[in-house]
């Protein structure tokens, strides 16, 4: 006998499409081990056609770069890791390295670097207020964000460079200890300490129970909007943090520094096994995420090939991760 | 007694005409053109050379690159989704156009293939987007967000230098004029007149609401979820492409930085006309309203001579506060 309440006929390019426990498994745990696996295929690709990709000099490129964009990757997976995102980091990063680099001789270090800090929870607050109080969605929040503190700067600056990057960034960033750059230890620090946190205090599981469900955090007596906004505190605070990194690495400031960092940041923790939907990736992924996608982009580099491939490769690199990462989202969900 | 009692229902207080439907259901898109009058009202006063027949020609010819992608972005948002990608494919129907041109030495035989090639692209493109998108079931911006930056490589490796050899017959398409009207402006009020034909009037546009409004529930009533947003897609590179046509006549070569940013501008435009973000409630007239509101706010920044360097401020202080009046209408939310 027939059921009166069939349902719909799907329309979909495999219309008879049943996922097996064995498929979604296999999906699953392809989308958490996409990023290691795939740095060893690429290290192992880099060794036989292009050596140069393994010389000292060239890790220590690697290294660096690595830190910066891992910093910054750690504030973008705790707001992706709410179900939030983040488009406003490139902006800030800019912001606090301007603010440091360009300060006026009569100001110190420390007061600098305070501002820097201040402004940077200043702006992560406002992007958690716009989204947890008023609902607005959190790609249009921040990316209005964006606009904004790339004209506050354009407006301070007035286009030009200026100033000398203080000796404490280049020591915190390229200055190396024993063979490593500073840079790493300082990454290696912070992942840590979000790791510890996240994995053993309070907060740390709130932030899942938010992104794994915000209904039910709500009805745990979690306060979801005080989550959401501090996590956006601490990725604005972890951009900047990534900003003076960056300006201590490449020893100047310009109008165009990091504007590619929303989308590397946003790309390395979504190959690292985060999702849009919240509650699922983690900060050794992050890491995974990070080092395979700077990797990608060094041996754009290495092999001799134009720059613009660089923006083919990030493109390609963030369909082929969300999509499968939207994948195991849907397959889980079923 | 009885005449007074009906002369009294039938008394048309200002708490009456605010209470009526149409008001309330209209007030944000009413508001927004308050707000345009009361901007022309204040140009007026400030410069003599605002309310000119001539000036306000101008604006509208202004506002038809925006236009364009508003209207594609407006029927992408209706169904919950996004199109980051729209100023990138603009960019390159441009450049292929141009080369192409200029491999065929400005033939103006060429003009007509060439225009129906740019509409293929967008077709292509948009399919490509719609595809990815439901059969990966990921997030709508990050994919498109990605094959954004896909383009941007290929752009870039099409041409890093503007291409000449535009054919002058084909700068018509900007010039040309009936009486101080360009033929542009009047075809472009043809385009907005049938985007709201297509939205109100038509299968799809009732489908892509329905979509919008609730994917559950319009799968039941046997529309074909998936088909209706590809077609979305579909529709918005089109509209992208026929920007990017425009464009190559306004500036007379293949430009490749050409329509930068315009893609937020025209997710904003639609946004402060009331299209909600989360897809199934708006109306085209609100779009219109945006689109017009910022070419006037840019005409405004120029004729009281704003600093270029503070205009971006501006403009993300408008978005902002656009954005944090922002309000939640998506239906169930928690």
């Amino acid at each position: 006998m027939k059921s009166t309440t069939a349902s719909p006929k799907k329309i979909s390019l495999f219309p008879d499409f049943r996922p097996t426990p064995r498929l979604v498994s296999a999906v699953d745990l392809a989308g958490q081990w996409a990023a290691p696996i795939m740095i060893v295929i690429v290290v192992i690709a880099a060794a036989i056609f292009a050596p140069a990709f393994l010389s000292p000099a060239n890790l220590k490129t690697i290294a660096i770069q690595v830190a910066v964009l891992g910093v910054v990757t750690i504030g973008q997976t705790l707001v992706l890791l709410n179900r939030s995102i983040d488009m406003s980091v490139s902006a800030v990063l800019a912001l606090g390295a301007v603010i440091v680099v360009q300060t006026d001789a009569g100001n110190s270090l420390v007061i600098s670097l305070i501002q820097a800090f201040a402004i940077a929870a200043i702006i992560g607050l406002a992007n958690g207020l716009l989204i947890a109080k008023r609902h607005v969605p959190p790609f249009i929040a921040t990316f209005g964000m964006l606009v904004f503190v790339g004209g506050a700067r354009l407006a301070y600056t007035k286009g030009q460079s200026s100033g000398t990057v203080p000796e404490f960034l280049r020591m915190i960033s390229i200055k190396p200890v024993g063979t490593i750059p500073a840079a790493l230890l300082v990454w290696l620090a912070v992942n840590i300490i979000v790791i510890v946190v996240l994995r053993y205090t309070r907060f740390g599981r709130w932030v899942y129970a938010v992104g794994g469900n915000p209904g039910a955090a709500k009805y745990a007596g979690i306060n979801v909007d005080w989550v959401i906004i501090t996590s956006h505190i601490f990725c604005s605070i972890f951009a900047i943090l990534g900003g003076l990194l960056l300006s201590g690495y490449i020893g100047y400031v310009d109008l165009r520094m990091g504007s590619d960092y929303n989308m590397n940041s946003i790309a390395a923790a979504i190959v690292g096994g985060s999702t849009f939907t919240g509650g699922r990736g983690n900060m050794f992924g992050t890491a995974a995420g990070v080092t395979l996608l700077i990797m990608l982009l060094n041996l754009v580099v290495v092999l001799g090939l134009p720059i613009h491939w660089q923006y083919a490769m990030q493109g390609i690199v963030l369909v082929l991760a969300t999509a499968l990462q939207g994948f195991r989202q849907f397959l889980l969900s079923r | 007694m009885t005449l007074f009692s009906k002369a009294n229902t039938n008394n048309v207080s200002l708490r009456s005409i605010w209470q009526s439907a149409f008001i309330r259901n209209n007030a944000p898109v009413l508001l927004i053109y308050i707000f345009i009058l009361f901007l022309v009202f204040i140009g007026s006063i400030y410069s003599d050379r605002f309310l000119t027949a001539s000036n306000m020609v101008n604006i509208l010819r202004q506002s038809i690159v925006l236009g364009l992608l508003a209207i594609g972005q407006t029927a992408v948002l209706l169904t919950g989704g996004m199109d980051i990608s729209q100023e990138m494919v603009a960019r390159l129907v441009g450049l292929t156009v141009a080369t192409i041109f200029a491999a065929f030495d400005s033939n103006p035989a060429m003009i007509l293939p060439l225009i129906l090639l740019g509409v293929v692209l967008g077709v292509f493109i948009g399919g490509l987007n719609g595809l990815l998108i439901t059969q990966t079931h990921a997030a709508p911006f990050i994919i498109t967000f990605g094959v954004a930056f896909i383009l941007r490589g290929l752009n870039l490796a099409i041409s890093s230098t503007p291409i000449r050899g535009i054919p002058s017959a084909y700068l018509e398409v900007y010039s040309a004029k009936i009486g101080i009207v360009p033929v542009n402006v009047i075809v472009m009020g043809l385009v907005w007149l049938l985007a709201w034909v297509f939205t109100t009037r038509t299968l799809l546009g009732r489908r892509i609401f329905a979509v919008g409004g609730s994917e559950r529930i319009a799968e039941l009533s046997a529309i074909r979820v998936k088909g209706t947003v590809v077609r979305a897609y579909i529709i918005s590179s089109i509209f992208a492409a026929l920007a990017g046509l425009f464009l190559l006549a306004r500036t007379g070569v293949g430009d490749p930085s050409a329509a930068e940013g315009m893609t937020f501008q025209a997710i904003v435009a639609s946004a402060i006309g009331a299209i909600s973000l989360y897809g199934g409630r708006g109306s085209i007239f609100g779009t219109l309203g945006g689109v017009i509101l910022l070419t006037l706010l840019g005409n405004f920044f120029n004729l009281m001579q704003v600093n270029i360097y503070f205009q971006q401020l501006l403009l993300g202080v408008i978005v902002l506060i656009a954005v944090a009046g922002y309000k939640s209408k998506r239906l169930g939310a928690l």
